[in-house]
């Protein structure tokens, strides 16, 4: 049984439905990426999935558990987490205070300061910068900072939300690399990209996405080839 | 004339600098004008500086001249120049305020401005008739703007030596009263002291001479040190920690002690400024933490007076005859009880909202205490009488003083807690939320708990200041429970430092404190409060004792502009660098 499972929700602003039917499974240990145009409902099928919008109809299933009843801090603490999209870090902490922060759910310190030095092995940049107030680092450096934070809360699956946005060319690389580095070392992805071409270059299975609904699926080159992708999204 | 060029801004001529010193003089010229008719001046000539010599008026007159003077001597290139355009600006100011007194000589205004009374014109003419009080308001003006364009001019280290012998000397004038009560009390030595520097009236001539030289030498005594460690490399961390918690520890022993000396007045005008310590402290929990702007705050106040009221009162409203001791946890954990409840119906609620909604919250509560619904049980607006004050053995805390250090030792047991607090899981979970309620959330934050245990804990400082409001007036009135209070609340911990615990500790004493000190003023106070408020929005928008995080976030703002503006149109290795300096 896949470790994330989608089945057939709809979610509502007021009276608009922004997902109407998305399904989706996501295999333990993969990339699994949903790539789109603006507004076809990629964001919100992560807001969803993350508990801060609930499904009017469908369920949620993760890890053999139905998510409809828990909090978001709930879903968090079940290792379900979330790097948002435009980073959202906390600007006016400290590198150090926001890999802190990450760690909220974890109690054991001496496990929590392993995991930063993993942290910064993996980012070496970081290091330079673990006293330095985080809102004045560079985009990417920003980038650095929300993946490492999301890590610090030891997650089985990532959810990560437009991690290229913004971002010039050589970052965007070094992020994409990272995403690999990371699932190598055993956590599932999720990953939202309006790059299409970058996200389904690294990912196993891809979903397209369009006015709230799953128009497309399959492996990831099988979606790169495909005629109708190549002609709406990679130009 | 093509219509097109109407469309165009029109681009203003740039002021020459002769245009500009006479308009900063113009403007300078303005306030004293507009601080004399609304009768300012003539108050604060009521208080001396030096006795029989300067008055408050006076010195505000001079420090006009001095202002202009400063302001012109900006714009000049050359030490002449500034030196010129001060002397002008000072002499266009003190123009301003004769044609003030010319025009009083001419017309009666008093039946319009009645603050154009003859006390002013006598005081702004120094009693010397109009010819001779113009030329001297022309020529003293003119002399102060000389002496603020030099002030301005000269190396820093003498500047502040001068300006910290002049402040002193002003306060030790402005507050004799205070200083001599304290200064006689202390002791013999002091007493000597006191007759030194004071005649019973206030200062004297030969005590401003001499303690501007103290000042002074103090303050070039302090310059030098500095910067000598300056010369070291940059002072350490810990050396900086230091040196603050000495600063602390010094404002604590000031606070412990003075009620003895200074007696019952200043032991009121404290107690009042620790009650505000203490709900300023729980407002903080919730502003400062955890991002609620709340405005309804003084409910929590009401609920701790009430109840300690209704438990302990000897009154035909009392529920119980406790014992102040006893009532006061109940009234405390009633207090977070409401916190919580008060809490739940604007949990989803953010920012603006969130004030509006909240400030709608403590009136209810207020409307509810006054109205004929709650009468029988609240005593409605003749409210609760005959509360007794609390005692300790056979000691009875009825004395100003002994109350102050009731609500110091309440501040203290607070000030811990919120130190805790500030460094606890649940502190960091309410910097996060407000940084961002989502990823607080996505990181493990609960949002409900978390913000429901800020109102509560919240509230519980507030109740029990409230608790110790009701032994100190010994009743309890629903119109002590105004929205002014709130905004009061608010307004110290912005002015002391958002987020801060010292800075709530220091904006007490400046906005609670100080009003009460000048409390012959009369309603000119509030004109002060206000402007003392524009001013620090202005020119220190951190508080004056921020907390660590904000200051970092003040002084942080510009370079986090700047790398945005660039950062990721450069390429990787180069933004580095950039981002190191």
């Amino acid at each position: 049984m896949a470790l994330l499972e989608i089945d057939d929700i709809h979610v509502f602003y007021d009276k608009i439905e922004a997902l109407k039917g998305v399904s989706m499974s996501v295999e333990e240990g993969r990339i699994v990426t949903l790539v789109g145009g603006n507004g076809a409902g990629k964001s919100t099928t992560l807001r969803a999935v993350s508990g801060l919008l609930h499904p009017r109809q469908g369920a949620i299933r993760y890890a053999g558990e139905t998510l409809g009843q828990y909090g978001a801090h709930e879903i968090a603490a079940m290792g379900l987490v979330q790097v948002p999209e435009g980073r959202r870090i906390f600007g006016r902490l400290t590198v150090n205070e926001n890999l802190e922060m990450g760690a909220f759910t974890q109690k054991n310190r001496q496990q929590i300061a392993e995991d930063r030095e993993r942290m910064l092995t993996l980012f070496p940049r970081l290091r330079e910068r673990l006293r330095q107030v985080a809102g004045t680092l560079s985009g990417g450096e920003q980038q650095m900072v929300a993946t490492a934070r999301a890590m610090m809360a030891r997650p089985r699956a990532l959810l990560m939300d437009e991690p290229s946005m913004g971002l010039s060319p050589m970052m965007v690389e070094q992020v994409f690399e990272t995403i690999r580095t990371i699932n190598a070392q055993g956590v599932t992805v999720l990953l939202v990209e309006q790059n299409a071409l970058l996200a389904l270059s690294i990912a196993d299975t891809g979903y397209v996405m369009e006015s709230g609904r799953i128009v497309l699926s399959g492996s990831g080159p099988e979606l790169l080839d495909d005629e109708r992708v190549r002609r709406a999204y990679l130009g | 004339m093509p219509t097109s060029l109407a469309i165009l801004p029109r681009r203003r001529q740039p002021a020459t600098p002769l245009q500009r010193t006479l308009g900063v003089g113009l403007v300078f010229g303005v306030i004293g004008v507009y601080l004399a008719a609304v009768g300012l001046l003539p108050m604060l000539n009521k208080r001396s500086v030096i006795v029989d010599t300067i008055g408050l008026g006076d010195a505000t007159m001079i420090a006009i001249g001095l202002g202009a003077g400063a302001m012109a001597a900006r714009h000049a290139h050359t030490r002449g120049g500034a030196t010129l355009h001060g002397l002008l600006a000072g002499a266009v100011a003190g123009a301003m305020a004769a044609a003030l007194a010319v025009v009083m000589q001419l017309v009666s205004l008093q039946s319009i401005f009645i603050q154009l009374s003859p006390a002013l014109f006598t005081m702004l003419t120094l009693g010397l008739g109009l010819a001779g009080g113009a030329a001297v308001l022309i020529g003293g003006g003119a002399a102060a703007g000389l002496a603020g364009a030099l002030l301005r001019d000269s190396p820093p280290g003498g500047r502040r030596i001068v300006l910290a012998g002049l402040g002193t000397v002003v306060v030790a004038g402005v507050f004799q009263e205070l200083i001599q009560l304290v200064l006689q009390n202390a002791g013999a030595l002091t007493t000597s002291a006191s007759e030194f520097f004071y005649t019973w009236e206030g200062l004297s001539q030969q005590g401003a001479a001499a303690i501007f030289v103290i000042a002074a030498i103090i303050a070039g005594l302090n310059a030098m040190v500095q910067r000598r460690a300056a010369g070291r490399v940059a002072a350490s961390e810990r050396r900086v920690r230091l040196r603050r918690l000495l600063r602390a520890g010094i404002l604590l022993l000031l606070l412990v002690c003075f009620p003895l000396l200074a007696g019952s007045y200043i032991g009121q005008v404290l107690m009042l400024v620790g009650l505000y310590i203490l709900m300023g402290m729980g407002l903080n929990l919730e502003v400062g933490l955890a991002g609620l702007l709340d405005l309804g705050f003084v409910a929590f106040f009401a609920v701790g007076a009430y109840t300690t009221a209704l438990l302990t009162a000897d009154s035909a409203h009392a529920l119980a005859a406790l014992s102040y001791w006893e009532a006061m946890p109940i009234a405390v954990l009633l207090s977070i009880c409401v916190g919580v409840i008060f809490g739940i119906p604007v949990l989803g609620v953010r920012g603006d909202y969130l004030a509006v909604a909240t400030m709608g919250l403590g009136e209810i509560v207020r409307v509810i205490v006054t109205s004929d619904f709650a009468a029988p049980l609240l005593g409605g607006a003749q409210g609760v009488l005959q509360i007794p004050k609390p005692r300790i053995g056979a000691t009875v805390l009825a004395t100003p003083v002994a109350l102050f250090y009731l609500t110091l030792a309440a501040s203290a047991v607070a000030a811990y807690v919120a130190w805790r607090l500030e460094n606890s899981r649940l502190g960091r979970a309410w910097m996060a939320l407000r940084d961002d309620e989502d990823v607080a959330q996505a990181l493990g934050v609960n949002l409900i708990r978390s913000k429901l245990l800020a109102y509560g804990l919240g509230a519980a400082f507030a109740g029990l200041g409230g608790s110790i409001f009701a032994v100190m007036l010994s009743s309890v009135y629903p119109s002590s429970f105004q929205l002014l209070i709130s905004i009061n609340v608010l307004a110290l911990i912005i002015v002391g430092g958002m987020g801060s615990l010292p800075g709530v500790v220091v904006g007490s004493l400046a906005l609670i404190g100080l009003p009460e000190l000048l409390r012959e003023f009369g309603e000119y106070r509030y004109l002060f409060y206000g402007a003392v408020l524009v001013i620090m929005m202005r020119l220190k928008p951190e508080g004056l004792w921020p907390s660590e995080v904000r200051r970092r976030e003040l002084h942080a703002g510009d370079e986090a502009e700047a790398l945005d503006a660039g950062a990721d149109l450069l390429p990787a290795g180069q933004h580095a660098s950039s981002a190191a300096e």
